[in-house]
């Protein structure tokens, strides 16, 4: 047990008030230890190799599973056979359409259900048999030993194509998954109105998510109770997709993923490997790990769908923005994936304009289905939409933050309802500012004018997610020990964001105690409370309020306890550093762990749920992304000079881990925008061509420039809940690669309306002229 | 994963040759190819015969005559770095220095990387093309962005992977070749094999070959060498464009040249066009002009790599440029 006094840092400053039973906690007008730079509460055990990440999880008796996928775009299983594999050295558990095991289970996601086994397969990667063996190895051996006879068929994976007629239909309703459609105002009114009416078509590559740690799991049977230790955002969407599959009560499934590297989307569910890896444990009766290779991850977790745009504004020449007509078309894949999801919703919120229509396609190819990817839709309708409105500034001469801030709307127009509150403006100006914007665009034109043909640009992106404000359900729990020490139980995963040290953060703050003696259990259904999975850039609106709560409930209960200690009413007590004072008379005083209550019972536990959100308010983090850059017009090179991400996000929680973010998102966005793109071999065989990290190209350490800059733009937002504090992780690789694109315009004087601007595309079209 | 195979480490040159000369037989030098080519099975081996424990095929020395003997299984690393190769050689310490990234220059060797197989998607994935054994060529009407634009007489169309080749074709570099049938000595512009020749094969070594040394001749009074590298992304990636220049100039007159191109062809390309407009001429702008329309002459691109011809130009142009302005 720790010493008196040690545990807590406030050395008798104050700590935030305690609200009155039933009351809302005060917005923190000054923190002593959010908002600061603290490193991860967990930063040794990550670089130091403890942490135990599910790859790392090793059971006695686990066996190993892998899985035969399809090798086709589209084609019928006529027939398998695994007598061979069967036999093998080393194979315990062998599992395929045929087996009883997986009769008549369903797999499920987003509203589609079909057969576990579908003997119909959509796509290259489709699950067809599943072994566990001894060793990988063997594994591996016998799957390559099941003999698989397909009926191959004709195929599409141009999302283009799919609605055209032509294209064999993926599934038996046609290709089209879904469509999306909205207006307001009058929009043909409002492009008559316009003085410039601009049209383009733009289009954007398929993104594939590749998170350090890949994908699986291990799965363990103790009698009727599963563990599933899972790579995973959420175990509690695990655990619910489990037990609907196989049909078990939730009690009964027990999802662990305390540490995860990364998924960013694309591990809000489980995968049909999950619920293989269960059944083969189950059949051995042995755990079975079940980690995916690269090459699979790349064909069957998710992916950013290509998108094929139209966008057509109408300004004035004040810069009134008077009607935007999009239109929008992508493939969800071979089942339904959100393929165009709010693709258009930038189109719709971020800038004032009356008249608005929206038509989206999303459509079935033979390809695998896309998930979640950071920011969903957004970056995709930021590269028209960003590159529209620097045209539109261009063709009415005015400069394009003016048009930008000319355009800032007072109300989520998406909704009809106000933002609690909006940075837009703040990021796009104070950004400007410090990016030094007029100087960069006169230092790019005076190159530019040079003669060098190594030309110079400088661009910008503004943008808002259409989520961020978090919301219930969330339920965490606070233990304060004896000693003083905290207990902080949550459901909810750390993905690598930090999540578990702003939580850590929060309660310091609230119970005055240091950071690093609070312990921090979570993400296990098992011992933590219901959360919702890490995505949409809500985990920390939902869940730091939610801690807050706790440690107030835990407060609350022990000024009761000190009350009888001091024979003072209640409610003339609060905290004052590591102790309880009467507010009426200083001299009645005592440390909270002298408390009798504490002592006696050995631990006060506080219990804290989310509240609700404001009433017809939208809460939305905003931004605005700048960037400076040099095109080599001989060889088509590019090297991005420095970035910069001004980011509205309300209250800054751990700046270190904030500005980690910025980073880490403007990496990907340039990515998006310059590097990355799933490559189908469309008009031969249907299949990915590009399945490692090489042909793959994430951007380099050498393709991100050290100029990196995070500028926070903190506005106080107390309406959007009791921290202040809004969604950050996907904002911050919205507005990238537009921003790069209108750099590259200045520098070149060529629209790249494809992304990604890669050094080929970009001497491709230096080469075509401007059309190309 | 990777198949069945053993793993022999002979401390001999004999018993090397003896043990690779029999069919599924492959050396290993860094391994940072052959195990990701048995790994996507583009290879049958069953047997891995280690060049590590050799003696004498590490590191780089001066030989009599000033000229530099390289083991085979010197790191790229250590071609890069060292001091003897950067100042006889800058072109080959610059081809070394842009192989890969760091980790796989600290392992992968010099012989390693002229010996490597094609980078094609097709070849390294699940497609049974005609380099790999089948009947034919699916870059040729499929996905050929990084694809060759010279010397594949359209029967198959990879680019030949190596970074430290073309600088060592420049120079007139050899290789020295232990075999069942004793020692032979080749340069470097003969070890790799066009597809009109035999498009399952990269170099011309047999069955059992191995190859124990690169020779460096002299560098002639007044070498200027250099190998400068366009690619998709600035590390860990091949070339899509290439030059290594090897000019033995006389003031602001380029004597004699040799000028080799990689991420052009399937083998390590010398431009005999661009070598044709700069030698005995002057670096001036009009010379340049001429070369860099010289470079693409013959070319033979295709729908989806024609973006490469104006790269090309743009590389030579530049490339060239830079050389006039340091005679300046
Ligand atoms: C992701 C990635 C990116 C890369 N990027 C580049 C690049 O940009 N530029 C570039 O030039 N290279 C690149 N490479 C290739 C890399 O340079 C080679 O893998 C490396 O040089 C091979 O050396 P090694 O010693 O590891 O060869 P190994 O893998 O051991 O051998 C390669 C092949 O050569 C044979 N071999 C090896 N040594 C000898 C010998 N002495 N005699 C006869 N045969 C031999 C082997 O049997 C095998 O077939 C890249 C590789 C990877 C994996
Ligand atoms: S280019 Fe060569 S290696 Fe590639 S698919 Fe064609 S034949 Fe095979």
């Amino acid at each position: 047990m720790a010493e008196d006094g040690t545990i807590y840092y406030t050395n008798g400053l104050p700590v935030p008030d305690t609200p009155a039973p039933g009351e809302e906690p005060e917005f923190w007008k000054e923190t002593d230890v959010v908002g600061k730079r603290t490193p991860r509460v967990d930063a040794y055990e990550r670089v130091s190799g403890t942490a135990v990440y599910p790859s790392d999880i090793k059971l006695p008796n686990m066996i190993y599973g892998a899985i035969l996928r399809c090798p086709h775009a589209h084609a019928k299983v006529k027939k398998v056979d695994a007598g061979r594999a069967e036999k093998m050295p080393g194979v315990r558990a062998l599992i395929t359409g045929d087996s009883p095991e997986a009769g008549g289970l369903k797999w499920k996601y987003r509203g589609y259900s079909g057969p576990l086994f579908d003997a119909h397969c959509r796509f290259e990667g489709e699950v067809v048999a599943a072994v566990a063996a001894d060793t990988p190895y063997q594994a591996w051996d016998a799957v390559h030993a099941i003999d698989v006879e397909y009926d191959v068929l004709p195929h599409v994976v141009d999302h283009n194509l799919a609605l055209t007629g032509k294209a064999p239909e993926v599934h038996d309703q046609g290709n089209l998954a879904g469509t999306d459609e909205y207006e307001r105002g009058d929009v043909a009114g409002g492009f008559a109105e316009a003085d410039v009416v601009l049209e383009q078509n733009y289009e954007t590559g398929c993104q594939l998510h590749t998170p350090m740690e890949l994908h699986g799991c291990v799965a363990d049977w103790e009698g009727d109770r599963l563990t599933i230790w899972e790579s995973s955002q959420g175990v509690y969407a695990v655990q619910s997709v489990l037990s609907g599959i196989l049909g078990m009560p939730l009690s009964k499934v027990r999802v662990i993923g305390h540490y995860m590297g990364g998924g960013f989307g694309s591990k809000l569910w489980p995968g049909k490997y999950t619920v293989l890896a269960a059944l083969m444990a189950k059949q051995a009766a042995r755990p079975v790990k079940m980690i995916l290779t690269r090459e699979e991850t790349f064909l069957c977790v998710g992916n950013r769908p290509p998108n094929t745009m139209r966008l057509k504004a109408g300004v004035k020449k004040d810069g009134t923005l008077t009607a935007f007509d999009f239109e929008c078309i992508g493939p969800s894949g071979a089942y339904p994936g959100g393929g165009t999801e709010i693709v258009d919703w930038l189109v719709r919120d971020l800038y004032q304009c009356d008249n608005v229509r929206c038509l989206s396609r999303d459509v079935y190819i033979h390809a695998g289905t896309a998930r979640p990817f950071r920011a969903p839709g957004h970056p995709q309708g930021s590269w028209a939409l960003e590159q529209m409105m620097d045209d539109l500034a261009e063709k009415i001469g005015m400069d394009p933050i003016e048009l930008r801030l000319k355009n800032i709307p007072s109300i989520s127009q998406g909704r009809g309802i106000p933002y609690t509150r909006t940075g837009l403006k703040d990021c796009i100006e104070r950004g400007a500012e410090r990016f030094g914007w007029k100087d960069a665009v006169k230092r790019a034109r005076e190159q530019n004018r040079s003669g060098s043909h190594i030309k110079r640009g400088v661009g910008m992106g503004a943008c808002l997610w259409i989520v961020g404000g978090g919301g219930p359900p969330s339920t965490v729990v606070i233990k304060l020990f004896r000693d003083g020490s905290v207990n902080l139980n949550m459901g909810a995963s750390d993905i690598g964001t930090g999540t578990k040290t702003i939580m850590a953060m929060v309660a310091a703050e609230e119970l005055g105690v240091k950071p690093d003696v609070i312990q921090i259990e979570h993400a296990d259904t098992g011992t933590t409370q219901y959360a919702t999975p890490s995505g949409g850039s809500k985990t920390v609106p939902t869940e730091a309020p939610t801690v807050r709560n706790a440690a107030i409930d835990v407060k609350r209960q022990i000024i009761q306890m000190a009350a009888e200690d001091l024979g003072a009413p209640a409610v003339d007590l609060d905290y004052e550093g590591s102790e309880i004072v009467s507010m009426k008379d200083k001299s009645k005083r005592i440390q909270v762990t002298d408390v009798s209550g504490l002592k006696k019972r050995g631990v006060v536990i506080g219990v804290g749920y989310r509240g609700p959100n404001p009433k017809n308010k939208s809460v939305n983090p905003f931004a605005a992304q700048f960037c400076e850059l040099e095109v080599n017009t001989k060889t088509g090179e590019m090297k991005i000079l420095r970035f910069l991400g001004a980011h509205d996000s309300g209250r800054v929680m751990n700046r270190l881990t904030y500005d980690n973010q910025v980073f880490g998102g403007i990496v990907m966005g340039i990515g998006f925008g310059m590097t990355e793109f799933r490559q189908l071999d469309a008009n031969q065989t249907g299949k990915l061509c590009n399945r490692n990290w090489h042909d793959y190209k994430l951007p380099t350490a050498l393709d991100v420039p050290v100029d990196m800059e995070s500028l926070p733009i903190e506005i106080d937002d107390p309406e959007a809940n009791n921290t202040g504090a809004k969604g950050l992780g996907e904002p911050v690789t919205i507005p990238t690669a537009s921003a790069i694109a209108n750099a590259l315009y200045m520098a070149t004087g060529i629209r790249f309306t494809k992304a990604p601007v890669h050094p080929m595309e970009m001497r491709r079209r230096l080469s075509a002229g401007k059309e190309g | 994963m990777l198949p069945q195979f053993s793993y022999v480490r002979p401390e001999t040159l004999k018993d090397t040759v003896k043990h690779l000369n029999v069919p599924g037989a492959a050396a290993h030098a860094g391994g940072t190819d052959l195990i990701g080519c048995l790994r996507d099975g583009i290879m049958q081996v069953n047997k891995v015969v280690s060049l590590n424990a050799l003696p004498d095929l590490h590191g780089i020395r001066e030989t009599a005559d000033g000229g530099l003997l390289i083991g085979a299984m010197t790191t790229i690393t250590e071609v890069s770095e060292s001091p003897l190769v950067r100042r006889k050689y800058p072109g080959l310490a610059q081809g070394a220095s842009e192989v890969a990234g760091p980790q796989l220059r600290n392992q992968g060797t010099i012989g390693g990387n002229l010996c490597q197989k094609p980078r094609c998607w097709y070849y390294r994935g699940e497609f049974n093309c005609l380099r790999k054994g089948g009947d034919n060529c699916y870059a040729l009407d499929g996905e050929h962005l990084f694809h060759a634009i010279f010397g594949h007489d359209r029967i198959c169309v990879i680019t030949h992977p190596s970074d430290t080749a073309p600088p060592l074709v420049a120079l007139g570099a050899k290789v020295r070749i232990i075999g069942p049938e004793g020692k032979r000595t080749i340069p470097v512009a003969n070890l790799h094999v066009s597809p009109a020749d035999n498009v399952r094969a990269e170099t011309v070594r047999k069955q059992g070959e191995v190859i124990t040394h690169i020779e460096l001749p002299r560098p002639p009074e007044n070498l200027r060498s250099s190998y400068r590298k366009v690619r998709a992304r600035r590390s860990w990636d091949f070339a899509l464009a290439g030059v290594a220049l090897a000019l033995e100039m006389d003031g602001d007159r380029v004597n004699k040249s040799r000028v080799v191109l990689s991420g052009a062809a399937p083998v390590p390309w010398r431009s005999q066009p661009v070598e044709n407009a700069i030698s005995n001429r002057r670096l001036n702008a009009e010379t340049i002009e001429k070369a860099a329309r010289a470079v693409v002459e013959g070319a033979d691109p295709l729908p989806g790599n024609m973006y490469k011809l104006d790269l090309f130009k743009g590389l030579i142009e530049e490339e060239l440029y830079t050389v006039s302005r340091e005679l300046r």
